[in-house]
């Protein structure tokens, strides 16, 4: 069971890395979600008048 | 009008579907395969003891990486050809991709190299082409990110799409040669890893390429759909400052 | 003149008559090269190291940077006076500019080189005349790739806001494979070996020429468009 260290960092790594790039996109998803309804509700309202 | 763009959004698909939700259940379901081939079913390595369990994570790193820099060239082959913004986006979504794959390589290279060879880092052919790749898809994401949205900037990250990707069996060849004249790690070298393959961890390695490829597709439509997104932001943004 | 040779010929020659004129892009590409071979002096000790060994990189490197001088200036020239604009819009073929600026830069980077190799020698103590045909043969091949890429993208950053930053960070990692490859052929002639023993890296480095004179022609329409 030597050198689990070097494991556990590369684990770390690799899960680290991924998650936190999906982290991102999903949080820009977000936010371009919330503006993109935005946005589509103003264009409703106003062909709707 | 509005029925029409709302067949538009169907089409361009800025909403999660069907084909979204098998996708993330697929690679779930992969990955849980992966981890439980990596951790529990394959026996520990003779040799190389615990840390060869890396191997299973850095070479379908490197192979997703080198499968998105692929696909850029692919589309970006496809960009110029057809101008279509499609393309565009692949291209820079797989771009990105690969180079956090690329990166996870680099990462987890070294992890496993220093308890293996006894250094973080030698001037082997396979680390220094992925170390170059890297720095050339840097420059790739650099480009897009310093060059104003349009269809220019599609053009010149085409252009660098291709020609970087042409360089790579030409690096591959000059530092092939080039690091023949150092010394090869003595210790284990990565050819010895092919070469006394067991079956249970061949059977291992193509479950985790198998997970780590479709991670690399599940990422690909979520980034592809962030770009699409915006397209569909600017385009009503447009079309209401042209209504009004 | 309106053969293709013709273009490209009127494009070099426009070039030249400008840097008759002002002088400042050789002059500058030379004594930067001069730098360059004189810091790397002052970093290695000479005294310790086989001066044909480490020799042949620091004229690389001195040729690719001095080299990156030119290509930076190469089209941010014609973007200033809208001289690019003028270019595009006589009735002349993409890949004519292309070759042009190629060409008159390649003229320029060769003329630096053999303004360098004598500085080299006397710097570096090395016997550069008893194998200089072969030598010569190297320069050209090395330099004539780093011109067709180094153009290539030269003419694409000189859009961007950041295009003296832009184009080593692209150049430099794309030109791996003549960096390795001229330095090899540079120390196999001048520790007195024969090229024919290394022709894998003639082959690759002439492969790389090929390659990105094939691509630039391709994909210039692209770029010098609008």
């Amino acid at each position: 069971m030597k050198n689990l260290g070097f494991l556990f960092a590369a684990n770390l790594a690799i899960w680290g890395g991924i998650v936190f790039y999906i982290f991102t996109l999903m949080k820009r998803n977000r936010a371009l979600r919330r503006d993109l309804d935005l946005i589509q509700e103003t264009v409703k309202k106003e062909s709707g008048k | 009008m509005s029925a029409e763009h709302e067949l538009e959004e169907e089409e361009t698909g800025t909403r999660p579907g069907e084909g979204g939700q098998v996708l993330f259940w697929l690679t779930a379901v992969g990955f849980v395969g992966a981890l439980a081939a990596i951790f529990v079913f394959v026996p520990t390595e003779v040799t190389e003891g615990i840390v060869q369990r890396i191997m299973y994570f850095h070479v379908p790193c490197a192979w997703v990486a080198f499968f998105a820099f692929f696909i850029v060239f692919f589309c970006s082959v496809l960009f110029l050809w057809r101008r279509e913004r499609e393309w565009d986006i692949y291209a820079h979504a797989s771009a990105e991709i690969g180079m956090l794959f690329c990166s996870l390589v680099l990462i987890t290279g070294p992890i496993w190299a220093k308890p293996i060879w006894g250094v973080w880092w030698t001037w082997d052919p396979r680390l220094t082409l992925t170390l170059v790749l890297w720095l050339i898809y840097a420059a790739y994401l650099m480009l897009r990110l310093q060059t104003a949205e349009g269809s220019a900037r599609a053009k010149y990250c085409a252009v660098v799409g291709i020609v970087g990707a042409l360089d790579i069996p030409l690096i591959h060849f000059s530092v092939l040669w080039w690091g023949s004249q150092h010394p090869a790690p003595k210790i284990i070298t990565s050819e010895g890893l092919g070469s006394g393959i067991d079956t249970s961890m061949g059977i291992t390695l193509l479950v985790a390429l198998g997970a780590f490829t479709l991670v690399y597709f599940l990422l690909m439509s979520l980034r592809v759909n962030i770009e699409k997104m915006k397209d569909e932001i600017d385009r009503l943004k447009k079309q209401r400052l042209y209504s009004n | 003149m309106n053969s293709f040779f013709g273009q490209v010929r009127a494009i070099v020659w426009k070039d030249f008559l400008t840097e008759f004129k002002t002088r400042e892009l050789f002059s500058s590409m030379f004594v930067f090269a001069v730098l360059v071979i004189l810091i790397f002096i002052f970093s290695v000790d000479l005294s310790l190291v086989n001066s044909e060994e480490v020799g042949p990189g620091v004229l690389w490197v001195a040729v690719i940077f001095a080299g990156t001088l030119g290509l930076n200036r190469s089209f941010t020239l014609e973007k200033e006076n809208s001289g690019l604009q003028g270019l595009l819009l006589a009735p002349i073929d993409r890949a004519a500019i292309y070759f042009g600026k190629m060409l008159s830069n390649l003229i320029f980077f060769l003329v630096m080189e053999a303004f360098i190799l004598p500085v080299f020698m006397v710097f570096f103590n090395i016997d550069l005349l008893s194998n200089l045909g072969p030598l010569l043969l190297v320069l050209l091949i090395g330099t004539l790739g780093f011109s067709a890429l180094g153009t290539l993208l030269s003419s694409l950053s000189s859009n961007l806001k950041t295009r003296e930053i832009m184009l080593p960070l692209l150049l430099y990692p794309l030109m791996v494979p003549i960096a390795i490859g001229a330095v090899r052929l540079t120390e196999q002639v001048l520790t007195g070996g024969a090229l024919g023993d290394m022709m894998n890296w003639v082959g690759l480095i002439l492969c790389f020429d090929v390659i990105y004179l094939a691509v630039s022609i391709m994909t210039i329409d692209h770029i010098l468009e609008d």
